[in-house]
């Protein structure tokens, strides 16, 4: 019992803190955001099995997280209000030759970040890219000028 | 027969940047969402900060002080102590609290029960379990006498505790156990 509640507000409070930061924490992982996601779960997994490391317990905390994840992955997709409150909207950063200033200030993206979407589809300048758009997934969808 | 595969027309749902690229941005939707994350972050700062000061334990704000009035005990404790984490909490006992060499000592049963009492230091030469606590008695070698309680509390909550050497003023203390 314990650890299933332990394991819900763990579960709940590292959805919140992982979605008011930078979109980027879920996307392209750097390695400060790497060693952040792993420092942040090892101290969450205290609180969650607490002094009872038996096997039924780290099962049950297992499945607990499965299924809130599955019952997130559900809702989410039945409203798409919900969706946009746990992973966020689309943000269009580069809009026809025009940085979208308060959406990469609050999305914590430059421009360098855009030119390496852009390079990855093959780009070599940044006025070749007509739209350049910070998926749900933190990932940046690059669409060319004249494509 | 095998059943017929669900299916549904392609609509326009996903709405457009200057009414050509499908992105679905919801400007509005985002900023009242930034409003709620900076609010987010000084909420949380404030929590930080009061952990600091102790206010959710092991910390200044945490640790509390009470004596009796005839002088006979004084006890050092956290008023707020954390589940499942190990404290102690110190007795010290004046001279008018020894009988004969030594001191019976009274703590009420949520220091056992609630609070996780785990060993007492030094060790009582006797100690009685019965009407609603303990009684310890300790040897009075030296002045004062001074008792460690290993605490380490397996509950959350309020929790009364009454102590006091056996025959003169109790104390009454609360303490909070924080998640």
């Amino acid at each position: 019992m314990y650890t299933i509640e332990h394991a819900i507000a763990g579960y709940f409070f590292l959805l919140l803190i992982v979605r008011i930061l930078s979109r980027r924490a879920g996307g392209q992982l750097t390695l400060a955001e790497f060693v952040f996601v792993f420092l942040i779960g090892g101290i969450v997994i205290l609180a969650t099995v607490g002094d009872d490391r038996s096997m039924t317990n780290c099962v049950c905390g297992v499945i607990t997280v499965a299924l809130l994840h599955r019952l997130i992955s559900g809702l989410k997709a039945r409203f798409p209000g919900f969706g946009a409150v746990v992973d966020g909207t689309p943000l269009v950063l580069l809009k026809n030759g025009q940085w979208q200033l308060e959406s990469m200030h609050k999305a914590h993206v430059d421009d360098q970040d855009v030119m390496a979407a852009a390079r990855g589809k093959g780009l070599r300048r940044l006025d070749e890219i007509k739209y350049a758009v910070l998926e749900r997934n933190g990932s940046i969808s690059i669409i060319k000028t004249g494509g | 027969m095998a059943a017929k595969p669900e299916t549904k027309p392609v609509e326009d749902t996903v709405a457009r940047v200057n009414n050509e690229v499908a992105v679905g941005e919801d400007l509005e939707f985002q900023r009242k969402w930034w409003r709620f994350e900076n609010a987010v972050w000084v909420v949380l700062t404030i929590v930080l900060i009061l952990d600091l000061l102790g206010a959710f334990g092991r910390g200044y704000l945490a640790k509390a002080e009470a004596h009796a009035t005839d002088g006979s005990i004084r006890v050092k404790y956290e008023k707020i102590e954390r589940f499942k984490t190990p404290s102690i909490m110190t007795v010290e006992l004046g001279p008018g609290a020894v009988h004969d060499g030594k001191v019976n000592l009274w703590t009420s049963e949520n220091l056992v029960t609630k609070l996780g009492s785990q060993r007492v230091i030094p060790e009582p030469l006797v100690s009685v379990v019965g009407n609603g606590g303990t009684l310890y008695t300790f040897q009075a070698a030296r002045n004062p006498i001074s008792v460690e309680f290993a605490l380490e509390p397996g509950g959350i909550g309020l929790y009364d505790l009454s102590l006091g050497v056996q025959g003169l003023e109790r104390l009454k203390l609360k303490i909070y156990v924080v998640p």
